[in-house]
């Protein structure tokens, strides 16, 4: 440790600079201390403090001289790490059908992130566990981090909202700054806690720090950790959340929630993000543009036209079940670090830490929750598409059509994976494959490879994919997600439920289901349709019998003409239609698969050895922009497919 | 609503009309505004029937898609905008007045005829409803652009998607998002300026915080909107009953949420 004099402050930002860096950090604007590029030590709110209450915030005067004698304002360093607003990659489409799509990955000046408080160190910490330290990186974040050095700043007189040493966050900058600065009256305590900061710290014009300036910061921070203005008890806190879906608390803070967004925009840790694909009018030219979204937002939970979570009530239970709770499965830490900045910056004051103490009042009891997944380390992915050709196109039914696709590179998902078809100037949706073919492309009599996607036209960009013809191109990116589980299936009995269009992801796998009759002795289809002109793939099934396999096809409506059943899925599971010892595997509308399940179960199959895949909007598939969460889980990534024992906490629950 | 969308190319180009009821102008003219981009748009668009435009005036078939500012004030009104659906494909509402009464809502609160005869020396040649109401009231319409006047970019947005079949990105969130995703300082926490951004519906990209004003909700309410809680927020605070009403009562006044709220502060 060594002391810098406050006189001296200014040779930090000569150290910085002449290391090639812009500074960001604290400065007075607009009534409130923000994040900006700053020029001078002059450039920091010399003198100022900030008073916070639940929803307000004040700037006063101080009676002395210290730069960092404020906690934080209404930015968080996210604001440098995930810009609010940012193109992902440009996209063409000329008249003639050809795409091509190129990424946009920024090359960041060096920065030096001056005054990060130790919760906002650990906020992004938490926040890079999302675009980092999971199954994908984010190449945009982690080329911004990486070029950027902290300067830390501990915190010697928390805030009234402050709770960071309840979340174990601060107020001592814990492990990941560069340089640490405690101040005090007469300049500043400096640390290094990197080989960069240290060499940034033997150009400061410091002298030794004293056995007693050690003390001193060991004093000021066991001050400041009992001085925190707020306090949450965060002991088995996910679980007691996820136990108290129905506590009238929910209700009570959506009366006074005014669903803005406020909250999820300020806090350091929120990464929920959508995309919109500004273009010219022609569409030939497009930007796919990520942008900060918000859970409280129609748009997060919007689907198919509906909302999975269309009340306030549903929209803060899921942001603070989500913070801090599901934060903990999903990525091994809270999603809160304390900083106060959520009850601040509410318009109306709602108080996290009050909302989470009321909840407690008279509880039911806590659930478990799934341990966090271990992480491998991940992949980076861009989220740029790579060009695809349409081979041929199949009509299946009035409003659903199967595109087989050409791919350069090699086909590389597994049944019941997924990828994202992208269009220029219209958009991506995810669309599961429905089958693969290896073959020679009669165009330039190469070995190519081909996935077939099954596509219903129920919105923008899946009417779009439809329209395509032969000849077409298009993006793909993946694939993504959880495939089925086939190795748990040998040997046992198969019974395979789908509805509508929930037969495509299940093709391939009943195909290699079909193809091994000595694994899959026993293999039963029971499939719902809304009309038989609405049954996908009936040719290729009733081509593919082979003793041992049970197919049988139920419609909602049909004409006197067929000879099927009539009725939904579940009157085709009576009787001994489920044999004992069955895995089950299902796709199909939620509603489907909650009465399905029923009849699963009283036939005796255990949650354990039934399959089901989730539905919600996957928007980057990658598990970056938080729009499929489902709880603990995040559907691109932890599904589309779970086995129904970890999905049991909240299926065929609202509001999820 | 791509469902309907004109085909680019298919048969031609579009077919546009622009029609207003009661209103100002001003949002029809936003179209005007988009200098840079309008003779793209005349390229791509058939401008079939736009007065602000073109005396020229082609009804001779159906409009694909048709822009109407203005609220219903006046029995022909009303007629005229149900003849403007049966001639439209689509039909979009545009500004403050199409979307939520206008302005000249504030007369739904009042006895009209107590007021035509203040104003007008003859009241007998004025012919007027007794409200002012949005055509959403009167017909079935197939989007909505919010604000006083309509923004630009909105507007070009609607375009292009019309044009390229996706879904239009015009995002029915706070007013606060956009604010947030700018940078800008809360007026409200930071300085106690009342703001209705929080229960107002985005797209102007957050003007008035970004100068240092409180939104005062000329878009209109989100989805969500919990005009309730903030009027209650806004009393706490201090600000006088007279104060929250004369708030929510402006441009979109009668929208709803903020008439509710409004009336639930009206003390006479």
């Amino acid at each position: 440790m060594r002391f810098l004099p406050r006189a001296a402050l200014a040779s930090l930002f000569d150290a910085l600079r002449a290391s090639g860096r812009r500074v960001v950090g604290p400065t007075r604007r607009d009534h409130a201390i923000v994040h900006d590029e700053l020029e001078s030590a002059e450039d920091l709110p010399i003198g100022w403090t900030d008073e916070q209450a639940p929803g307000r915030y004040r700037l006063r005067r101080r009676d002395d001289e210290r730069a960092f004698g404020f906690v934080v304002g209404p930015h968080s360093w996210k604001r440098e790490l995930f810009p609010p607003r940012e193109p992902l990659y440009h996209a063409t489409r000329r008249p003639d059908g050809k795409v091509g799509f190129s990424p946009i990955i920024p090359e960041p000046a060096p920065s030096a992130l001056l005054g990060v408080r130790a919760c906002d160190l650990a906020a992004t910490q938490v926040q890079g566990r999302t675009f980092e330290s999971a199954e994908f990186v984010e190449p945009r974040y982690a080329a911004r981090r990486a070029a950027s050095l902290v300067v830390a700043v501990n915190c010697t007189e928390p805030g009234a909202l402050c709770f960071c040493a309840s979340t174990g966050t601060g107020p001592r900058v814990g492990a990941g700054a560069d340089l640490v600065l405690t101040e005090r009256d007469d300049g500043f305590l400096v640390e290094a806690g990197s080989d960069e900061g240290a060499a940034i710290l033997d150009a400061l014009p410091t002298a030794p720090a004293s056995d007693a300036d050690v003390t001193w910061v060991d004093e000021a921070m066991a001050a400041a950790t009992s001085a925190m203005g707020r306090q949450l008890d965060v002991e088995g806190l996910p679980g007691l959340l996820f136990g108290n879906l129905d506590h009238p608390r929910w209700a009570e803070v959506a009366a006074r929630c005014l669903a803005c967004g406020n909250c999820t925009n300020v806090c350091p840790t929120c990464f929920c993000s959508t995309t919109e694909t500004p273009s010219d009018l022609d569409g030939q030219d497009a930007t796919q543009v990520r942008l900060w979204d918000s859970c409280f937002t129609v748009e997060h939970g919007a689907m198919h036209g509906a909302s999975v979570r269309p009340t306030t009530r549903d929209r803060y239970r899921q942001w603070l079940t989500h913070k801090l709770g599901a934060w903990v499965p999903q990525f091994g830490v809270s999603g809160c670090v304390g900083c106060g900045r959520c009850v601040a910056w509410c318009p109306v004051g709602i108080d996290l830490t009050e909302e989470v103490a009321a909840i407690r009042e008279g509880a039911a009891a806590p659930v478990a929750l799934p341990e966090p997944a271990s992480r491998q380390p991940g992949v980076p992915d861009d989220l740029t598409p790579r060009v695809a050709r349409v081979v041929d196109v199949v009509r299946e039914t009035s409003d659903v059509v199967t595109l087989r696709l050409r791919l350069d590179g090699r086909v590389a998902h597994r049944p019941g994976q997924f990828h994202q078809l992208a269009l220029p100037a219209i958009g991506e949706a995810p669309i599961s494959v429905s089958g693969r073919a290896d073959g020679r492309d009669l165009d330039d009599h190469l070995d190519h490879h081909f996935v077939d996607h099954t596509i219903r036209a129920v919105g923008g960009v899946t009417r779009a994919l439809c329209a395509l013809s032969p000849g077409d191109e298009l993006g793909l990116r993946g694939p993504y997600g959880r495939p089925w589980p086939l190795d748990a299936l040998r040997g046992r009995p198969v019974v395979v439920i789908a509805g509508g269009i929930g037969l495509a992801p299940l093709r391939e796998t009943l195909r290699e289901l079909l193809a091994s009759p000595a694994d899959y002795p026993d293999v039963r289809l029971f499939y719902g349709a809304r009309t038989p002109d609405d049954a996908l793939y009936l040719d290729e099934l009733r081509a593919g019998t082979r003793p041992g396999f049970t197919l049988r096809v139920t419609v909602d409506h049909a004409p006197p003409t067929w000879r099927g059943e009539i009725g939904v899925v579940t009157r085709l599971l009576r009787g001994d239609a489920v044999p004992e010892g069955a895995a089950c595997l299902m796709c199909g509308p939620e509603v489907m698969m909650r009465f399905s399940i029923e009849a699963l179960r009283a036939a005796g199959i255990p949650d354990e050895r039934i399959w089901i895949t989730m539905e919600r909007h996957m928007k980057c598939a990658a598990g970056f922009c938080g729009r499929c969460q489902y709880g603990p889980y995040f559907v691109c990534k932890d599904g589309p497919v779970f086995r129904l024992d970890e999905v049991a906490l909240l299926f065929g629950r609202d509001g999820f | 609503m791509a469902s309907d969308a004109p085909a680019p190319g298919a048969t031609g180009r579009p077919r546009l009309a622009v029609y207003k009821l009661a209103s100002c102008d001003g949002c029809q003219l936003t179209l005007l505004d988009c200098e840079d981009e309008l003779l793209h748009i005349a390229d791509r668009v058939h401008v079939a029937h736009f007065t602000e435009m073109t005396s020229l005036s082609d009804t001779s078939e159906p409009f694909d898609v048709t822009l109407v500012e203005g609220s219903v004030t006046t029995a022909e009104q009303r007629e005229h905008v149900r003849h403007i659906r049966a001639s439209t494909k689509l039909l979009v509402t545009i500004g403050a007045c199409a979307t939520a009464g206008g302005v000249q809502a504030l007369r739904n609160w009042r006895d009209a005829s107590e007021m035509l005869r203040v104003v007008y020396a003859r009241p007998e040649y004025i012919d007027a409803l007794a409200t002012s109401t949005p055509i959403s009231d009167h017909v079935k319409v197939d989007f909505e652009l919010r604000g006083c006047p309509i923004d630009k970019r909105q507007l070009l947005e609607l375009l292009t998607a019309l044009l390229t079949g996706r879904k239009p990105a015009i995002r029915d969130e706070s007013v606060c998002m956009e604010c947030k995703r700018a940078g800008n300082v809360c007026v409200m926490v930071a300085r106690d300026e009342p703001c209705l951004g929080p229960i107002t519906h985005a797209g102007c990209g957050a003007l008035c915080p970004s100068y240092d004003r409180g939104c005062y909700g000329c878009f209109g309410p989100h989805e969500a909107a919990n005009a309730r809680a903030l009027g209650t927020w806004l009393r706490e605070a201090g600000a006088p009953a007279a104060e929250v009403k004369r708030r929510l009562r402006l441009f979109t006044g009668w929208s709803p949420a903020f008439r509710e709220e409004s009336e639930r502060h009206d003390e006479g």
